[in-house]
């Protein structure tokens, strides 16, 4: 299995706020990374900085280098915005663009890329929509307002928006934490689904669904990567007592 | 604040030492009635039938415990390695109605050489320090004494095989001696062996190592 990400030495900054202090991991392609710890350890500045999110909040800094396809995405020649068609992002609340239409949620990416031909249009929207299992529940209403679908479906929406541009790696900073159990229960099966073409990364303050849904885990505390390996080795027998006492409940 | 998972893992640790005790009572008075011939058949088999049933409650609690917290980790480990042990408990508890059935059948070692009932009183009090052992290291996830029961698991085993051998070489003098001998020695190794899963599950438990200490 080949490396997708390699993060080596990386330091992030909001101001003077050292928030991410010499993280270095290298992800794994075709498989689910979870990142967890408590809240204020830095896992999504982690992910942010991994698209180029990062240095759009003012103030923010970065360092260090992250290989993607061993190519470092903070090289000066590298433009941000093609990094982030190639890494997509899944945020924690829903946040379909609520006067657009389902179909123009799904379009909006690809629009906004000049695509204008309508037969190119359908047919991403479609797979897009099948892909996060979203295509059967509005296949005949896709004109309806992309905000009048529940949660959930928003949220699958959402996942469908980032695939249209068929990026290589998608983000998700807690994409269920806003969503009921069984709509947070059909993003976990879409996860495992979505990695046989995907790359995901994973945020999430839910232990259980790291320990559900990811096939490696990294525990941050402080800004600092304290371990980092297979989710089974981490939720059988972690290495380091802080990530013990970390996923026991003693503490976070 | 102390989690609520570690309300139902005292409890059920509370369990396990107190079917601990019980084993322990209930392997000495099986060996008891072979070496000394008195009827202890029926007091055995209420032991061990309790005993079952107490194994079985632990299984229940463990499965309960993994239901409702979805333990990971140190907790997870002891989770599964309390149900484990709770079946090496029944395990020992059968042996010892085992080892009591054949006295009550067959007459035990009556009609044995005194060398014999000497051979295995020796032995059995090898296999009861290591059931205490076993006992004691769980109640403490003491691994230490964990590890120190692997000496005396290997002179076990080794009397167990030397008595087949000296079986061999001179039958005693009737076959029902042979067949109570042989059964009960082999019962008391197979008890020695539990005892022996019983620290490998402590060091597991304790510290996420599988080690054999056989």
């Amino acid at each position: 299995m080949s490396y997708k990400i390699e993060i080596q030495d990386l330091n992030a900054w909001f101001g003077k706020k050292h928030v991410l202090q010499d993280i270095t991991m290298k992800i794994k392609e075709n498989v689910v990374t979870a990142i967890i710890g408590p809240s204020g350890c830095g896992k999504t500045t982690l992910i942010r900085c991994l698209n180029r999110m990062h240095e759009l909040t003012p103030g923010a800094k970065v360092a260090g280098k992250i290989l993607l396809d061993g190519e470092d995405i903070y090289d000066e020649k590298v433009d941000p915005v093609t990094i982030r068609r190639r890494i997509g992002m899944v945020f924690q609340k829903p946040n379909p663009f609520p006067m657009m239409s389902i179909y123009d949620n799904a379009a909006a990416g690809l629009r906004l890329n000049g695509v204008t031909d309508k037969h190119r249009l359908d047919e991403v929207v479609e797979k897009s929509l099948r892909v996060a299992h979203l295509w059967d529940e509005v296949k005949t209403e896709l004109g309806k307002s992309g905000a009048s679908l529940s949660g959930g479906q928003q949220q699958r929406l959402c996942i469908a928006r980032a695939l249209a541009i068929e990026p290589e790696v998608i983000l998700m900073d807690e994409p269920t934490s806003a969503l009921d159990p069984t709509a947070a229960a059909k993003i976990e099966q879409l996860i495992r689904i979505l990695i046989e073409d995907y790359t995901v990364i994973i945020v999430t303050h839910n232990m259980q669904q790291a320990a559900r849904v990811s096939d490696f885990t990294a525990f941050l505390y402080l800004g600092k990567l304290v371990e980092y390996g297979s989710t089974k080795d981490i939720f059988e027998n972690p290495k380091s007592e802080l990530t013990e006492k970390y996923i026991t409940g003693e503490f976070g | 604040m102390s989690r609520i998972l570690d309300v139902g893992l005292e409890e059920l640790s509370v369990m396990l030492c107190r079917m601990g005790e019980l084993t322990f009572e209930t392997i000495s008075l099986s060996i008891k009635g072979c070496l000394t011939d008195t009827k202890v058949y029926s007091r055995v088999r209420e032991m061990s039938d309790m005993l079952v049933l107490m194994a079985d409650q632990a299984e229940d609690k463990t499965f309960e415990l993994i239901a409702r917290f979805q333990p990971v980790a140190s907790d997870l480990r002891t989770i599964k390695s309390y149900m484990k042990i709770a079946y090496d408990f029944a395990r020992y508890s059968r042996y010892a109605l085992d080892i009591s059935y054949i006295n009550e059948q067959l007459g035990g070692l009556k009609e044995c050489e005194a060398w014999i009932s000497e051979y295995i009183e020796k032995m059995s009090e090898k296999v009861l320090k290591m059931v205490r052992t076993s006992i004691n290291s769980l109640r403490s996830h003491n691994t230490k004494l964990a590890e120190s029961i692997a000496q005396t698991e290997k002179e076990v085993d080794e009397m167990y095989l030397t008595y087949i051998d000296k079986l061999i070489e001179k039958a005693p003098a009737t076959s029902k001696c042979t067949i109570s001998s042989v059964l009960i020695i082999r019962y008391l190794e197979r008890i020695a062996d539990h005892a022996t899963y019983i620290c490998e599950s402590v060091i597991y438990l304790a510290t996420g190592k599988k080690t054999a200490l056989r």
